[in-house]
Formats: C-alpha cells, sequence, structure tokens
C-alpha cells in the first residue's frame, strides 16, 4: 500500500473521476430538477442512453487504439434504415443481419484503410462518412422509413416493455453488451492488446503483436456497435428517421473523453465512456426539465465538447510545458534575484 | 509525383505539377464535350452553362483557398467552416438595417474572432484540429440555435434600406461585362494573392516550413503559433466570404447555408495536388480542384445523377485520391501522411 497522502487522494480522485461526477449530478438533479428522480424518468433516460452505449462501446476501443470514428453517426443511421427499409423484403432476421452486417463492413472498409494504406483515421472515415451520408438519402429517399406490420409492433413493445423496475430488455442487451466489452478488454490477453497497441504502435509490434489486426478489429468493433445500437432503436421507435444519429458522434467523442480515455490512445474503458454517457444524458435531460428549449440544449452540448477539447489540450499542454523544468531552481533563482533587489 | 519540398525544385516544375490537375479538368471538360456530341447529355458546351460551373467552382474556391493555408501548415482541415459561414450570413442579414458596410465588417469581425480562437486552441494548445474545429461547428450551430431559434430570415425583413438589400443581393449577382460574376473576380483575387502570400513571402515559407515538420521549425526560431493562427484566420476570413456569397445567392439567412463546404474544400485542396500531412502543394493546384468539383458536379447532374450520388462520389474520390497521396509519399520515404 502506498502512503495515504494529499497525493494519493488526488489519485483516487483522477482514477474515479467520472464516478465521482456522476454521483454528483446524479444527487444534484434529484434535489433540484423539478421530476427528475422518479422511475418513468429514470427508465426513459437509461432508453435514450441505450444507443449511444452500443455506439462508445466500439468507438472507445478504437480511441484506446489511438484512432478517431467519424463515420459512427452515419453508421447509426445508415444501419436504422437498412434494417427497417429491407423488412419487407427480407424478414426481420434478414434485414438486421444485413444492416448489422453492413456496419461491420464499414469498419473493415475504415481499418483496412488506416492500418494497410497508412492515412490519418479522421480523415479516413470523414470520407467514409460522407459517402454513408449519400447512401443514406440514396437509399431512402430522403423520407423517413417506417414500418406498421403487427410483428413490428410486438417487437418494440418486447422491446420497450419494463421487465423489472428501470429495465427494458433494450435496455439490457445495451448493459450486456458494455459489460462483456468491458470483461474482456479488462480480462482476457487479446482486449489488453488494444491497450498495448494505442499506447505505442512500435513496441506493440516488437512485441509480436500484430498491431494492423487489431486496429482493423477496432474499427470493426466500432461499426457492428453503432450498427446494433442504430438497430435496437429503430426497431423500438418502428420508425428509422435520417437525423437518428446525427447527435451521436458530439455525445459520444465528448462522453468517451470525460470518461477518461485518452485521444492519444492506451487509457480508458468502455464501461468508464457509458457512466460518462449517462451523466451527460442526465445534464441535457435537467436541461429540459428546467423548461430551456432544444436548442439550449444542443448548444450545451457542443459547449461541453469544446470544453472537454480544450482541457485536454491544456492538461497536455501543461504537462509538456512543466516536462523537465526544476521548479526548487526557480524558487532558488527568484529568491536570490529578491535578496538582489534587496540589497 | 511530383514532390516540391525535395532541394532545387525549380518553379518550373511546381508549374508541371499544378498543370497535371488543370490536365484533370481539361480531361473532363473534354468527357463533357464527347458526352454531348453522342447526344447523351445536353447543353454542356454552352456559355451559361460553363458560367454555372465557374460559378459553382468560385464558392468551393474561395473555402478552399483559404483552408489551403490550414492544410499547408499540417492540420489538416477547417471543420467550423459550414457554421462560420451560416452564422456570418445571419449576422450580415440581420445588421443590414445599419447599411451595408457596417453590417459587412461585422460579418468579417466574427469570422476573424472565429480564426483568431481556433488558430489559439490549434497552434498554442495543440489540440486536434479536426475535433476542435468540428465541436466549433456544434457550438456556432448552438449559438445560430439559440439566438434565431430555427428561424430563417430575409434581408428584407428587418427594416433594412433599399440601398442596403439592393448592395448584399449584388455580392452574388454583380456581373462584370454581363459575364464575370462577382465571386468569380473575388476567386481569382484570392488565388492571386494566395500564391504570393503562400510562394513569396516570409509567412509562406515559415508556412511550409511548419507544414513540414513542427519541431524544426519550432527549433528553428519560428512562432509557430503564430503562423498557425494565421492560416485558421485565413480560414475563417475566407469562409465568411464564401458565407455572404452564398447567402446573397440564396436571398436568406439559414443555418444550412454553409452545409457540405467544409468536405468540398478539402477535396479540392486534395485533388489540387495538397498533402494532408502539410507542407506540399500549391494555391494554383487548389484553384485546379475547385474546377474540378465544379466541372464534376455539373457533369453529374446533366447525366441525372442525383445530389446524394454525388456525395457518394465525392467521397469515394477523396479517399482515393489521399489513398494515393500518402502511398506516394511512403514510397518516397517521407512516411508521415
Amino acid at each position: 500500500m502506498r502512503k495515504l497522502g494529499k497525493n494519493s487522494l488526488l489519485a483516487f480522485g483522477d482514477k474515479y473521476r467520472i464516478y465521482i461526477l456522476f454521483a454528483l449530478v446524479f444527487a444534484f438533479m434529484s434535489l433540484f430538477a423539478p421530476r427528475f428522480f422518479n422511475v418513468f424518468n429514470i427508465t426513459s433516460i437509461l432508453k435514450v442512453i441505450s444507443m449511444n452505449a452500443c455506439v462508445a462501446i466500439g468507438f472507445t476501443v478504437v480511441m484506446i487504439c489511438g484512432q478517431l470514428d467519424l463515420s459512427i453517426g452515419t453508421v447509426i443511421t445508415f444501419a436504422g434504415v437498412l434494417a427497417l427499409g429491407l423488412k419487407p423484403a427480407l424478414g426481420y432476421a434478414g434485414s438486421i443481419a444485413v444492416a448489422v452486417v453492413a456496419g461491420g463492413l464499414v469498419g473493415v472498409l475504415n481499418g483496412l484503410l488506416v492500418a494497410k494504406a497508412k492515412i490519418n483515421s479522421f480523415i479516413v472515415t470523414l470520407g467514409t462518412m460522407t459517402v454513408l451520408q449519400g447512401a443514406i438519402y440514396q437509399f431512402s429517399g430522403g423520407n423517413s422509413i417506417s414500418v406498421s406490420t403487427p410483428d413490428a409492433f410486438v417487437i418494440s413493445d418486447f422491446l420497450g416493455k419494463s421487465l423489472l423496475p428501470l429495465l427494458t430488455p433494450r435496455i439490457l442487451i445495451s448493459l450486456v453488451l458494455v459489460l462483456a466489452m468491458e470483461a474482456y478488454l479488462r480480462r482476457t490477453r487479446s482486449g489488453r492488446n488494444f491497450y498495448l497497441v494505442g499506447g505505442n504502435r512500435n513496441t506493440a509490434w516488437l512485441a509480436g503483436i500484430p498491431t494492423d489486426k487489431y486496429t482493423v478489429a477496432a474499427f470493426v468493433l466500432s461499426g457492428v456497435g453503432a450498427a446494433i445500437g442504430g438497430v435496437l432503436s429503430v426497431l423500438e421507435s418502428t420508425a428509422a428517421t435520417l437525423k437518428l444519429g446525427e447527435n451521436s458522434l458530439m455525445y459520444v467523442i465528448s462522453a468517451t473523453i470525460i470518461g477518461g480515455t485518452a485521444m492519444s490512445g492506451g487509457k480508458g474503458g468502455v464501461l468508464r465512456s457509458v457512466v460518462a454517457i449517462f451523466t451527460l444524458e442526465m445534464l441535457y435531460t435537467g436541461v429540459i426539465l428546467f423548461g430551456l428549449g432544444n436548442e439550449v440544449k444542443i448548444f450545451i452540448a457542443g459547449l461541453i465538447l469544446a470544453y472537454v477539447v480544450l482541457y485536454e489540450a491544456y492538461a497536455t499542454y501543461k504537462h509538456e510545458n512543466d516536462l523537465g523544468r526544476r521548479p526548487e531552481l526557480m524558487k532558488e533563482l527568484e529568491a536570490r534575484r529578491m535578496a538582489k533587489e534587496k540589497a | 509525383m511530383a514532390d516540391d519540398r525535395s532541394l532545387g525544385s525549380s518553379s518550373v516544375g511546381r508549374l508541371v505539377s499544378a498543370a497535371g490537375v488543370y490536365g484533370i479538368a481539361a480531361l473532363f471538360l473534354a468527357v463533357g464535350a464527347l458526352l454531348q456530341a453522342t447526344g447523351i447529355i445536353r447543353g454542356f458546351l454552352t456559355i451559361q452553362n460553363m458560367l454555372n460551373i465557374v460559378d459553382a467552382a468560385a464558392l468551393v474556391g474561395i473555402v478552399a483557398v483559404g483552408m489551403a493555408f490550414v492544410t499547408y501548415s499540417g492540420h489538416f482541415a477547417d471543420m467550423s467552416v459550414p457554421t462560420t459561414m451560416g452564422f456570418t450570413g445571419y449576422v450580415c442579414i440581420e445588421l443590414l438595417r445599419y447599411g451595408f458596410i457596417p453590417a459587412v465588417i461585422v460579418a468579417l469581425a466574427i469570422g476573424l474572432l472565429i480564426g483568431l480562437m481556433n488558430g489559439f486552441v490549434v497552434g498554442k494548445l495543440k489540440a486536434n484540429p479536426i475535433i476542435w474545429t468540428l465541436a466549433v461547428n456544434y457550438v456556432t450551430m448552438g449559438v445560430i440555435r439559440l439566438i434565431w431559434v430555427n428561424k430563417q430570415i430575409y434581408p428584407d425583413m428587418r427594416g433594412s434600406g433599399q440601398k442596403a438589400v439592393e448592395l448584399f443581393d449584388n455580392i452574388y449577382r454583380l456581373r462584370f461585362f454581363n459575364l464575370i460574376g462577382l465571386p468569380v473576380v473575388m476567386l481569382l483575387v484570392l488565388v492571386v494573392a494566395g500564391q504570393f502570400v503562400m510562394t513569396k513571402t516570409s509567412f509562406g515559407v515559415k508556412l511550409k516550413l511548419t507544414g513540414s515538420s513542427l519541431r524544426a521549425a519550432k527549433f528553428s526560431g519560428i512562432s509557430v503559433e503564430r503562423v498557425i493562427t494565421t492560416a485558421f484566420v485565413l480560414t475563417a476570413l475566407t469562409a465568411t466570404i464564401a458565407g455572404l456569397a452564398v447567402t446573397s445567392l440564396s436571398r436568406v439567412g439559414a443555418w444550412y447555408n454553409g452545409a457540405g463546404y467544409d468536405f468540398k474544400a478539402v477535396t479540392a485542396i486534395v485533388i489540387g495536388g495538397m498533402t494532408l500531412a502539410g507542407g506540399r502543394g500549391s494555391i494554383l493546384g487548389v484553384l485546379g480542384g475547385s474546377l474540378i468539383i465544379g466541372l464534376l458536379n455539373n457533369v453529374l447532374t446533366l447525366l441525372g445523377v442525383g445530389t446524394f450520388s454525388q456525395d457518394m462520389i465525392r467521397g469515394a474520390i477523396f479517399i482515393v485520391v489521399v489513398g494515393i497521396n500518402a502511398k506516394s509519399l511512403r514510397s518516397l520515404g517521407r512516411d508521415d501522411a
């Protein structure tokens, strides 16, 4: 055991920052926000975040690998549109399979372009994002797609009905996926390898880890996760709007960084990202509950992302600035200067 | 592929590598002419259509010329361009009642502030340029929604004077000799100025070194923060100019006025031979890239390809060009893409 002191307390605070933040926001909202602390409201928050939670599963892994995936928002919408649009032709089993596989294929494409063609990940995914955007409109003709057959409503009812207090099947599925991924990343060798690849690519490669394979795998996880999130969401709402994944990129990036996943890679965790998503969603819900409009919510979401990026950049900047400096030497020089001035 | 970072590259060599883009543009023109000759498309080789192409290319080109400075400095792209365009358009229309000149000046000042902020955060604090400017894009979108609550505004509805409205409409519609539109003239001026700044001034040289190797630039005493900030300011200013032109074209202030211009501009830049690794390329090439984007759009539209498929084609071209660039840099042994 390290000795207790100010530093270890700070380290504790840093390590569990997101959980502390979560508790604080939850307590604040429960105490002050009207109509916040009740089963109905918290269930509805959980329902909202269950889509982005699925998305964060893969996105966090991509970020742990030191890459970024900007295409998640369009993958969500694309998968949602495919799942409902192909349903008349293929039935649910077929259309869902196609949607999830399509998400995976987008991931394969992203991953190969990043790992093999060695293009910057956010440039690649910017390109695939544009292609997918076109594909979504092309496929849907620019309109929302909805299904209104009896079996669609049966599935929708099943996914949305509370089994236990707070837990509907859709929330449960998301939760299981998140916990499974967390366990995989923490407890298995191949899961931990993602951290090594992100922490130092060359060292990982020298240690015999096929870094390219892990990079591609991370993007595939991201594509599949986003697709599952989109599919589950449209299955419950029985309609796929073209704005389904519009804000997810903003929400998921900010949450992942707040959750403590470093943009440079090698650090972070899926569960932390999801807790951060929960925290942010409570804030956004709070904004609405306090009677401020949707405009304010979007503005605040943007501000939070800007603040988070700024904070991360500033912390790195300060760290690099202080690197190799000897504060005690500066103090001594300062003292000498003062003495000189006195004399 | 020519690499004008290598020592001893003459200005002739640079011209040749830029001329490659115009070769491709000529090829597109030839394909269009061929398609018309075979009767597949109609109305390609008319003066009106050529003007349409040039006008469309001008708007993309104005943004691209500014953003090229950010790309050249090794910071990829400025994703805050779409809402910068939308926001400054809104502001200009809102302030038209105080006269045309003040409205334009305030719009430009706001563009300048956004550029300064981006430059400070990316240059000084070294934030990831794409993520930061994306965040700024969301924040500006939020500001637009907060102020105007999803309402669109028109130039003549805020009690603004007839004269100011007319001047505003003319930003896009003014034509010299009934042919060349004001945006085209602005683009040409910007291209000449940009090419001059990039190749003949000390700022251009510093920018090139910053883009080629940030560390080397820093260690040779260049204030890289200032260079990068200037690049972002130039981007924001040209985005503002393009934003005013687009708003003048549509005669309405709307948040979606600049949508898609970020990606179109980056595509024009990479097609124009500027690598995303920074430090390579030229403004003349970017002009060629913008022309190609304009031609591509025009030919595809005449062929009856929808806007959405055009997005897909443009995205695919973008990925392929960037991939080829990265590969050719690697085969040169400069694996920093």
